[in-house]
C-alpha cells in the first residue's frame, strides 16, 4: 500500500513573501482550520456588535422615564440585537467555528467533504453580515428579529428588505455548513470509527446539521415571501389582501424553534467532552446522549406551536404543542443526569473549561425548566410577552450556547493556537460571567412574571430596582466577556508552548500537534476503542501530580 | 482513543480516499432522458396555463380548481426532484435525506392546515368556500 508523504508543517505557518499573497492565502484558504479560525474572527466580531446594542438596551432600562433613546431608536436597538446575536451569532458559532475545527479532526479525516463550499459558507456568511449591517447604517430595522406580519411586511418603515436579506443569505452558509458536515461524517470516518466509537460532539453536530439542512430553506422562503409582499403587494400575510398573518408565525416559528436546537445541541456536545475529559470517566449513558441529540433534532421540528398560544392559533392546535413540547424535556433531560452521573466518583478537575461545563449544566437547568413553564398553556398566556420569556431564552441560548462556547474555545485553544492562557484568569473570567449572567437575567424572571412586558422602553417607577440590578449584571457580564479576549490575544505572543495534549484527553485530534498540521494526519489513524477510554490509572496520574497552587 | 497508524491512499494535496465510502457506484442519467424530461416540463407548464384559462372561461369547482393545480405542480417537483436533482440514481442515503424533507414539508402542511381549519372561523367568514 502507497504511503502517502503530506507536508507536516502547522497549518498557522506560511511562508508567503508578501503580505497581499499573505492574505490571499487566508481568505482563499479551503483548509477547514484555516476557515474555522476566519468564522472565529468574524463572528466574535459580530458578538461584540450585538453586545453594544445589548449595552444600549440595559444603559435605557436603567431609568424608567425612557430618556435616553426614543420609543423608535429604543424598537431598533433591540432588534440590531436580536438580529446579530440569533442569526449572526448563535446560529452559527459552535458549528462554524468548533465544528469546522474539530469535526474532520475527530473522525480522523484530512478536511470536510467539499472544501471549497466550506470556504463559500464563509463568504455568504460575510454577505449576510455585511446586508444587516448596512441596514442597520442606514437606519436599522424595527421589527424585532421574529419580523412578524402584517407589520413587517405593511406597515413598518425601517430596512426590512435589506435586513432580510442578509438573513437569507445567511441561511444558505448556514445550510452549506450542515450538508458538508453531514457528507464528511457519513463518508470520511477513520478506519475503525464507527458510529458509537464517535466523539459526542459528533453526534451532536450530526444532529445539528439534520435540523439545518431541513429547516431552514423554510425561513429562507418564509422571508422571500415576506419581500414578495413588501415589496410588490402579493397578498401573502397581510389579511388586507387575502392573506394570513398567522400563517407567517407558523413558518417563521417552523425553523426558528428548531433553530433553537441549532444553537444548544452542538453546545451539548461540547459540555459532554468537557465533562468527559475532566472527569476523566467515559460518559455515563453514552449511547442515551448520542441518540437524545437526535430525539431532541426529530422532536423539535414537533413544537413549533408553543411560541404562538397567544396568536389566534386554534386551542386543539395549542394543546398538542403543550403537550408534545413536554417531551422533549425528557432527551434534554437524559442528559443533564448522564453528565452529573458521569462526574460521580470522576476525578474532576476545575479547570477554565470545566468551571465553564459546569456554570453551562446550573443555566441550562434553570432555562430547561423556565421552559417548561412556558410549555404549559395557561402560564404561557400570562406571561406572553414579558420579561420571564425574555429571561427564559437567554438562560437557554446565552447560559446554554455561550458558556459552552466558551469552554469549548477554552478547551480546544492550545489546540487550535498551540499555547496555553492563564489559567488564574481563565477561572476568575468563567467565575464572572456565571455571576454575571445570574445578576442580569434572573431579575427578570421576577420583572416578567410581575407583568413588566418586553420590547418597552418606558416602565413602571416599581420595575426599578429590578431594572438597574439587571444592567449592573449585563456591566459586570461584558466585563467578563472582554476578559478572555485580552489574556486569550495574550497567549499568542507569551503563552507556554501547550504540547499536543496538554488536558490528557482522549480524541484522535489530541493525538496530532498543536496546532495541527494542514492535512491534520500524515497517515490516516485507525481506531480500534471506543471514545473516552480513560487508562483506569488517569485518576490516580492526576492526583500524584496534584500540587499545591495547582489547579483544583 | 487507542489508535494505529494505516497507511492510506491520498495524493499529495492530503486528498482523502474516504474511509467510509459506500462504494456504491450510482447510475447515470443520460443526455436523452434530461430533453425527455424538460420537453415533459415544458408540457406541464402550458398544462398550468390552459387550466387557468380554462377556469376563467368554464365554471369549474374550486376545490377541483387547486386539485388540478397541485397535481400538476407536483408531477413538476416530482421530475425536477428524481432527474435533474439524480436522486433517482443516488444512494441509498440520499434517497433518505430527500424522503426527509418531503415528510417534514407534509408535516407542516398538515399541521398548518389543521390549525387553520380548527381555529373556530365565524360561520359566516369560513375559512372553507
Amino acid at each position: 500500500m502507497a504511503t502517502t508523504a503530506l507536508p507536516g508543517r502547522g497549518y498557522l505557518e506560511d511562508d508567503t513573501p508578501t503580505v497581499w499573497s499573505w492574505v490571499k492565502a487566508w481568505l482563499l484558504t479551503v483548509d477547514h482550520k484555516r476557515i474555522a479560525i476566519l468564522y472565529l474572527l468574524s463572528i466574535n466580531f459580530f458578538f461584540l456588535l450585538g453586545g453594544l446594542a445589548a449595552t444600549v438596551v440595559r444603559i435605557e432600562l436603567v431609568t424608567p422615564q425612557g430618556d435616553l433613546l426614543s420609543s423608535d431608536l429604543y424598537n431598533r436597538a433591540f432588534t440590531l440585537h436580536g438580529i446579530i446575536m440569533v442569526f449572526f451569532f448563535l446560529i452559527p458559532v459552535i458549528p462554524a467555528v468548533l465544528g469546522n475545527f474539530l469535526v474532520p479532526l475527530m473522525i480522523g479525516a484530512r478536511d470536510l467533504a467539499f472544501p471549497r463550499l466550506n470556504l463559500l459558507s464563509w463568504y455568504l456568511y460575510m454577505a449576510g453580515g455585511i446586508f444587516a449591517l448596512s441596514a442597520a447604517v442606514f437606519g436599522g430595522v424595527d421589527t424585532g428579529w421574529t419580523f412578524y406580519t402584517p407589520f413587517s411586511s405593511t406597515y413598518a418603515n425601517s430596512n426590512v428588505i435589506l435586513t432580510i436579506a442578509g438573513a437569507f443569505i445567511m441561511g444558505f452558509s448556514s445550510i452549506a455548513t450542515g450538508l458538508n458536515f453531514i457528507v464528511t461524517i457519513h463518508t470520511m470516518r477513520a478506519p475503525g470509527m464507527t458510529w458509537f466509537r464517535l466523539p459526542l460532539f459528533i453526534w451532536a453536530s450530526y444532529a445539528t446539521s439534520l435540523i439545518i439542512v431541513l429547516a431552514t430553506p423554510v425561513v429562507g422562503i418564509t422571508l422571500l415571501l415576506l419581500a414578495i409582499e413588501r415589496l410588490w403587494g402579493v397578498g401573502i400575510f397581510d389579511p388586507a389582501l387575502g392573506g394570513d398573518p398567522v400563517l407567517f408565525q407558523h413558518l417563521f416559528w417552523f425553523y426558528s424553534h428548531p433553530a433553537v436546537y441549532i444553537m444548544i445541541l452542538p453546545g451539548f456536545g461540547v459540555i459532554s467532552e468537557l465533562i468527559a475529559t475532566f472527569s476523566r470517566r467515559r460518559i455515563f449513558g453514552y449511547e442515551f446522549i448520542a441518540f437524545s441529540s437526535m430525539a431532541i433534532a426529530l422532536l423539535g421540528f414537533l413544537v413549533w406551536g408553543h411560541h404562538m398560544f397567544v396568536s389566534s392559533q386554534s386551542v386543539y392546535a395549542g394543546l398538542v404543542f403543550s403537550f408534545i413540547t413536554m417531551l422533549v424535556a425528557i432527551p434534554s433531560a437524559i442528559k443533564v443526569f448522564n453528565w452529573t452521573a458521569t462526574l460521580y466518583k470522576g476525578s474532576i478537575s476545575y479547570r477554565t473549561p470545566m468551571l465553564y461545563a459546569l456554570g453551562f449544566i446550573g443555566l441550562f437547568v434553570i432555562g430547561g425548566l423556565t421552559g417548561i413553564f412556558l410549555g404549559v398553556v395557561a402560564i404561557d398566556i400570562h406571561v406572553t410577552d414579558t420579561y420571564f420569556v425574555v429571561a427564559h431564552f437567554h438562560y437557554v441560548m446565552v447560559g446554554g450556547t455561550i458558556m459552552a462556547y466558551l469552554g469549548g474555545l477554552h478547551f480546544w485553544w492550545p489546540k487550535m493556537t498551540g499555547r496555553m492562557y492563564n489559567e488564574v484568569w481563565g477561572g476568575i473570567s468563567a467565575l464572572v460571567i456565571f455571576v454575571g449572567f445570574n445578576m442580569t437575567f434572573f431579575p427578570q424572571f421576577v420583572l416578567g412574571y410581575l407583568g413588566m412586558p418586553r420590547r418597552y422602553h418606558v416602565y413602571p417607577q416599581e420595575f426599578q430596582v429590578l431594572h438597574v440590578l439587571s444592567s449592573s449584571g449585563a456591566t459586570v457580564l461584558a466585563i467578563g466577556f472582554i476578559v478572555p479576549i485580552i489574556y486569550l490575544m495574550f497567549s499568542l505572543w507569551k503563552g507556554k508552548p501547550a504540547g499536543n495534549n496538554p488536558w490528557e484527553a482522549t480524541g484522535l485530534e489530541w493525538q496530532v500537534s498543536s496546532p495541527p498540521p494542514t492535512h491534520n494526519f500524515t497517515r490516516i489513524p485507525v481506531v480500534t476503542s471506543e471514545a473516552y477510554a480513560f487508562p483506569p490509572e488517569a485518576a490516580e496520574r492526576d492526583a500524584a501530580s496534584w500540587r499545591p497552587g495547582s489547579p483544583l | 482513543m487507542a489508535t494505529s497508524k494505516h497507511d492510506t491512499p491520498g495524493d499529495a494535496h492530503g486528498h482523502q480516499e474516504p474511509a467510509h465510502y459506500d462504494g456504491h457506484a450510482h447510475g447515470h442519467i443520460s443526455v436523452a432522458t434530461y430533453y425527455r424530461v424538460f420537453g415533459a416540463l415544458m408540457l406541464l407548464m402550458f398544462l398550468t396555463v390552459g387550466a387557468w384559462w380554462l377556469e376563467g372561461v368554464v365554471a369549474i369547482p374550486r376545490l377541483l380548481g387547486v386539485i388540478v393545480a397541485l397535481t400538476i405542480a407536483s408531477t413538476k417537483t416530482l421530475l425536477i426532484v428524481l432527474f435533474f436533482m439524480h436522486i433517482k440514481v443516488s444512494s441509498r442515503m440520499s434517497q433518505l435525506y430527500a424522503a426527509a424533507s418531503l415528510v417534514g414539508l407534509l408535516m407542516l402542511f398538515i399541521v398548518i392546515m389543521g390549525d387553520y381549519f380548527a381555529r373556530g372561523w365565524p360561520p359566516q367568514l369560513g375559512p372553507l368556500p
